[in-house]
């Protein structure tokens, strides 16, 4: 019992070390003075794989889930005899809730994973350590550009997301179930407030954003140099960083939409 | 045998441990400048940690590092900095950035450390890739190059700057015989031609003695022998003698600890 | 070259980024900017307005004409205040015009209809709708229906 007692304290004590070294890599990557000039050619870089090469899987996930939507609602209001409902209930779902958080799971698993071997393998081939003994600061050169890129991307690609499932949605609606189009855009607009849904869901995916790009580039700064140390590194930005979306979203829902 | 008059590095008294596991124990290592200086020993006996320790990227638990008259691990992040504008390292894997054609990861350094024009940089890079015979592959990137190529390109990296020390962390591993013989006739000529103080660190016994002028012998975080390679053949004791003439059974046991194996072999399973 | 193709591809997602929310303001949640300056505001009192929200739309003959901006209680009548921004281009509502709160469809929000009267005067800003028609609350409705089944 005593043993077991030791084991829960330990562990929640080398947790509780992770999440302070987690906390003090994110400070020393950002406050480390900025430098624009040779930043910026990083970040393009990064922005680039963190970003542009998820674009795919975001447009062909948004368009899929947004007709599944478009199916579901159709099959659902048409007994009510709502089924001009559908536009809504499909854009609504998608800002509010699904594109952020769809997005940044895709995200963590596509970009998120990534990141972690990327850095696992630059540690475990010392290029963290010659850069260091060449007198470059790794959390700069490295660390940072990579936190932004993902910071910055996410946002950008679950917009696309939004928009790319609405379409969805549309097509299977509009075209495909024959609802008049006139009154599926109609009441979409009528029932979408910018502020409130779509600022919403993008305040979401930036917080999403930063904290699925804090746990991969920590992860990897953090993994034990091995293969094996970054395989489980890489596994466990996958699984945190997704429990993580889904636990702030809850979080932040009841914040923007709930009464609290 | 020199006298050891004109010292680089000074470490006097240093500790450090790992977790409950103690590395060095109040060691001290006097690093003749201009010579190749070779710290040898079986591995795990933290090699690679000493050369990370004057680096500065550890930090040791008591006892000094001086570089001349800057104690290293009380140096601050910037002065640290500059410090190791002073050193260059070859790591064993080559370390090279893999996001860079070779060109650039020589450049490298240049790009960080000097305001120099595209034109001066490139003379450079080229004459530090002719040094080591890679000027024809500077266009190619890390991954196209061989193990034995690539630890060349890290260590026309490490000198581009004209470090002061350069350290070597096991140069010679996981080499073929004509790389290994290419670096060490390497490690050697840049080393006269240069005037820069090499560190060693390495237990491939023939190959390092060949070219040090000096060696400390490092087990169980004490310096157990040290001198001119002719000096610690000499050297009667039996735990130089084992990894000297890398002998299976000695000080350094073959068997890991273990009960009786007969003992071992009649016991019932449970 | 191959930054170019990165900075290539990086300018692609920004555009598409710019492009995306450009389509979800204005295509998907109907913002327009026109909307927030522009109007006259009417008021009108209801006994109830069910379950009447800010930005309902005011329509006249199913077509919008503005929406719902505030809803308060008037301490003095005590009933329901609805302010109203009607489009300026929509300048001919009589004064004698009558609101009403009507439900698209079955499930459909609430909004508020106006119906045109016979004077020649029109409203203005700030004046005041005053025939007014309460929201069709479906309680209401099944108890009167009892009590009229009773009382046969």
């Amino acid at each position: 019992m005593l043993d077991w007692i030791q084991t829960l304290g330990e562990s929640a004590l080398s947790r509780l070390a992770a999440f302070g070294r987690a906390g003090q890599l994110l400070m020393q990557s950002l406050i480390a003075r900025p430098a624009p000039f040779t930043m910026f050619p990083l970040l393009v870089q990064q922005l680039y794989f963190v970003g542009v090469l998820s674009l795919v899987i975001i447009v062909v996930s948004g368009g899929f889930i947004g007709m599944v939507l478009g199916l579901q609602g159709y099959t659902i209001l048409v007994d009510y005899g709502s089924e001009q409902a559908v536009g809504q209930m499909v854009a609504l779902s998608l800002v509010r809730e699904l594109a952020p958080v769809v997005t940044a799971l895709l995200f963590a698993g596509r970009a998120g994973s990534a990141l972690t071997a990327e850095i696992g393998l630059m540690k475990a081939t010392e290029q963290l350590a010659s850069l260091e003994m060449i007198g470059v600061d790794p959390l700069r050169r490295v660390i940072a550009p990579r936190f932004w890129a993902g910071f910055i991307s996410l946002p950008i690609l679950t917009v696309i997301f939004s928009v790319v499932g609405v379409w969805g949605g549309a097509i299977v609606a509009v075209d495909w179930l024959g609802i008049y189009d006139g009154s599926f855009w109609a009441n979409m607009q009528h029932s979408v407030d910018f502020y409130e849904d779509v600022l919403n869901g993008i305040i979401k995916s930036i917080v999403f954003g930063a904290v699925v790009t804090w746990i991969a580039v920590f992860e990897g700064y953090d993994c034990v140099p091995t293969s094996e140390g970054i395989s489980q590194a890489t596994t466990r930005t996958v699984v945190f960083s997704s429990l993580a979306v889904l636990g702030l979203d809850f979080i932040l829902t009841a914040l923007m939409f709930g009464e609290l | 045998m020199e006298p050891l008059s004109d010292i680089i590095i000074d470490i006097r008294g240093m500790s450090f441990s790992r977790g409950s596991r103690t590395i060095f124990d109040d060691i001290s290592i006097r690093v003749p400048r201009g010579k190749v200086t070779a710290i040898m020993g079986p591995s795990g006996t933290g090699k690679t940690t000493l050369l990370k320790l004057i680096g500065g990227q550890l930090k040791p638990d008591s006892g000094q590092i001086l570089l001349e008259q800057d104690d290293i691990p009380k140096l601050g992040r910037r002065e640290l900095f500059l410090a190791r504008e002073r050193m260059g390292m070859l790591f064993q894997s080559g370390a090279l950035f893999t996001d860079m054609s070779v060109f650039e990861n020589v450049a490298f350094p240049l790009r960080v450390h000097t305001d120099l024009t595209g034109d001066m940089i490139r003379d450079i890079v080229l004459m530090k890739l002719q040094a080591v015979g890679l000027r024809g592959a500077a266009r190619l990137m890390p991954s196209e190059l061989s193990g034995g190529m690539a630890r060349r390109v890290a260590l026309a990296r490490a000198i581009a700057l004209d470090p002061d020390i350069v350290m070597y962390d096991e140069p010679f591993t996981g080499q073929d015989p004509i790389a290994m013989g290419v670096l060490v006739n390497l490690i050697r000529r840049l080393n006269q031609a240069l005037g820069h103080t090499s560190i060693i660190v390495s237990h491939d016994i023939k190959e390092t003695l060949s070219i040090a002028d000096y060696v400390y012998m490092v087990a169980d975080g004490h310096v157990i022998a040290q001198g001119s390679p002719d000096e610690l053949a000499a050297v009667d004791s039996e735990q130089v003698r084992q990894f000297m003439q890398g002998l299976p059974d000695g000080p350094v046991p073959f068997h890991y600890p273990a009960p009786d194996l007969m003992q071992d072999l009649l016991q019932e399973t449970p | 070259m191959r930054m170019r193709t990165m900075e290539i591809g990086v300018g692609f997602l920004m555009l598409a980024g710019a492009v995306a929310l450009v389509v979800l303001a204005l295509n998907i949640s109907g913002l327009s900017l026109a909307d927030q300056s522009g109007g006259y505001r009417v008021y009108a009192r209801f006994e109830n307005i069910g379950g009447l929200t800010t930005r309902a739309k005011v329509a006249m003959s199913g077509v919008q004409i503005g929406e719902v901006t505030a809803i308060r209680l008037d301490p003095k009548f005590l009933v329901a205040e609805v302010e109203m921004r009607i489009r300026d281009d929509v300048d001919y509502l009589s004064t004698d015009s009558s609101a009403q709160i009507l439900t698209s469809g079955l499930l459909g929000e609430q909004y508020i209809g106006i119906t045109p009267g016979a004077e020649d005067e029109n409203l203005m800003d700030g004046d005041r709708i005053q025939d007014t028609q309460s929201a069709l609350v479906l309680e209401d409705l099944i108890g009167k229906f009892l009590f009229n089944k009773v009382s046969e």
